[in-house]
């Protein structure tokens, strides 16, 4: 299941280039280049002729693409402008072309109706690339359900035990009371720890002196935007009631684009509001962040695995699942909402 | 022969408005929420699948459950959609000062 009518990341805009490469993204092949006027270009990655992927072509002049296999070339707008050993083109002979924006150093793409594609709509991630943040991002290729990777983000709960030699700790996991609202198209996870001492980790880079109030808030958008809010501050200062001041604060951001219904893409970054400056500071968060991302990934791929083997096998719920049900909630809604739109749309055009 | 007992359970100012506030009477669990001012007490834990009720979404005098979307009157405690298939225990609420009393019967 996916949602089509949303802005998707597809890849960081460092491996967008001249050279075309290829990436499926909800269950679509893409292919994805750099026109020579710095422009990031995203077409279907299938010849209409043989089905090669565009992909495994080249580059030919500013902008146009040439299949591998025979030589058939496609313009930006995923038109084909040449069939090598004749003069005349079939009509049918074109590629979907998608639209895409570079934002927050990823590229980001739209897979669903052209004429609906907002670019007010981007999920705001500015952390990444405002300069009052240093941050570091990265992407993983998950073997799982892009909504395995959301209810892990959406759970507190998990930290002390998948994570319990990380970043785990597991003292919060009983004392703090987890708190979940939620609207039309977000969810929000909410933990509050008033006025106990900091980690080791935040009193090294906050240089508190006594205890902190320190939260842990997530915020999500559908389908797959997650923006982790975490940080302290000295205990009675404000931050509760939104005034912070004297404190940290970090920032967890992701946003994963389904590739199959069993694979995804998993874009990530670790920015922090504290000696912004400090490159080799940027890189040991990212780095400690990354290991606790790979004890999430070797989760999502083993659950799987076993959901591959027997998808009827019963599960239950418990009280630490809430954020993700009403995700889920929320997706199947807009689901619904969309295949219900498009059904309309088939039923006026007959 | 079943005794009844009232039980202080919270601070009237702990409760907030649109929210269900989680108490405790010995083992005995029980959710408060307030509705057009009036305090209502009922047993805390979903029969459906025992998620905590007070974890759930309150809306008027509906409460939903956190986890599979039953919902209940909260005055009368009435089971109002599946999942669950009964009505909710609703306790007896006094206010004594800022004291939020429950009976308890047992």
């Amino acid at each position: 299941m996916f949602l089509r009518n949303y802005w998707y990341v597809a890849a960081s805009v460092d491996e967008v280039k001249a050279k075309p490469f290829g990436r499926i993204i909800l269950g679509e092949p893409v292919v994805f280049f750099r026109a020579a006027d710095g422009m990031a270009v995203a077409l279907e990655d299938r010849c209409p002729h043989r089905r090669l992927p565009l992909s495994m072509g080249k580059l030919v002049g500013d902008d146009v693409l040439q299949c591998h296999y025979h030589g058939l070339r496609f313009d930006r707008t995923g038109a084909c402008v040449r069939v090598p050993g004749q003069d005349m083109i079939p009509p049918a002979a074109r590629v979907k072309a998608y639209p895409v924006i570079e934002r927050y150093k990823w590229l980001w793409i739209w897979m669903g109706d052209p004429a609906l594609a907002d670019p007010s709509q981007i999920c705001d991630f500015h952390w990444i690339d405002d300069p009052n943040w240093g941050a570091k991002g990265d992407y993983l290729h998950v073997l799982a359900n892009w909504q395995l990777v959301v209810d892990n983000l959406l759970d507190l709960t998990h930290l002390a035990f998948v994570h319990e030699t990380t970043i785990g700790n597991a003292a919060l996991v009983e004392h703090a009371a987890v708190k979940v609202q939620r609207g039309p198209e977000h969810v929000l996870v909410t933990r509050w720890i008033i006025d106990q001492p900091a980690p080791p980790t935040f009193v090294k880079v906050g240089k508190f002196t006594g205890n902190v109030d320190r939260w842990q808030i997530i915020d999500y958008r559908p389908p797959a935007f997650l923006r982790l809010d975490v940080g302290a501050t000295p205990t009675g200062t404000g931050a509760p009631e939104g005034k912070r001041v004297g404190g940290i604060s970090m920032r967890n951001l992701n946003a994963i684009t389904p590739e199959t219904e069993t694979t995804s893409h998993y874009f990530w970054a670790q920015a922090h509001d504290f000696d912004v400056k400090n490159a080799e500071l940027t890189d040991r968060i990212f780095q400690q962040i990354k290991l606790a991302f790979l004890e999430d990934v070797d989760v999502f791929t083993a659950q799987q695995r076993l959901i591959d083997l027997n998808p009827a096998a019963p599960t239950i719920d418990i009280n630490a699942d809430s954020g993700g049900i009403q995700a889920r909630r929320i997706v199947d809604r807009l689901y619904a909402e969309e295949q219900a739109a498009l059904t309309a749309q088939r039923t006026a055009a007959e | 022969m079943p005794e009844a007992s009232w039980h202080r359970v919270a601070a009237v100012s702990d409760i907030i408005d649109g929210e269900a506030k989680p108490a405790r009477v010995g083992e005995l669990e029980i959710a408060l929420v307030r509705v057009d001012g009036t305090i209502h007490a009922f047993e805390d834990v979903c029969p459906h699948a025992y998620a905590l009720l007070s974890q759930g979404f309150v809306e008027g005098n509906e409460i939903e459950c956190p986890l599979h979307a039953a919902r209940f009157e909260i005055s009368t405690g009435k089971v109002l959609c599946p999942p669950a298939d009964r009505d909710l225990q609703v306790y007896p609420v006094r206010v004594d000062g800022d004291d939020v009393l429950v009976q308890i019967v047992r």
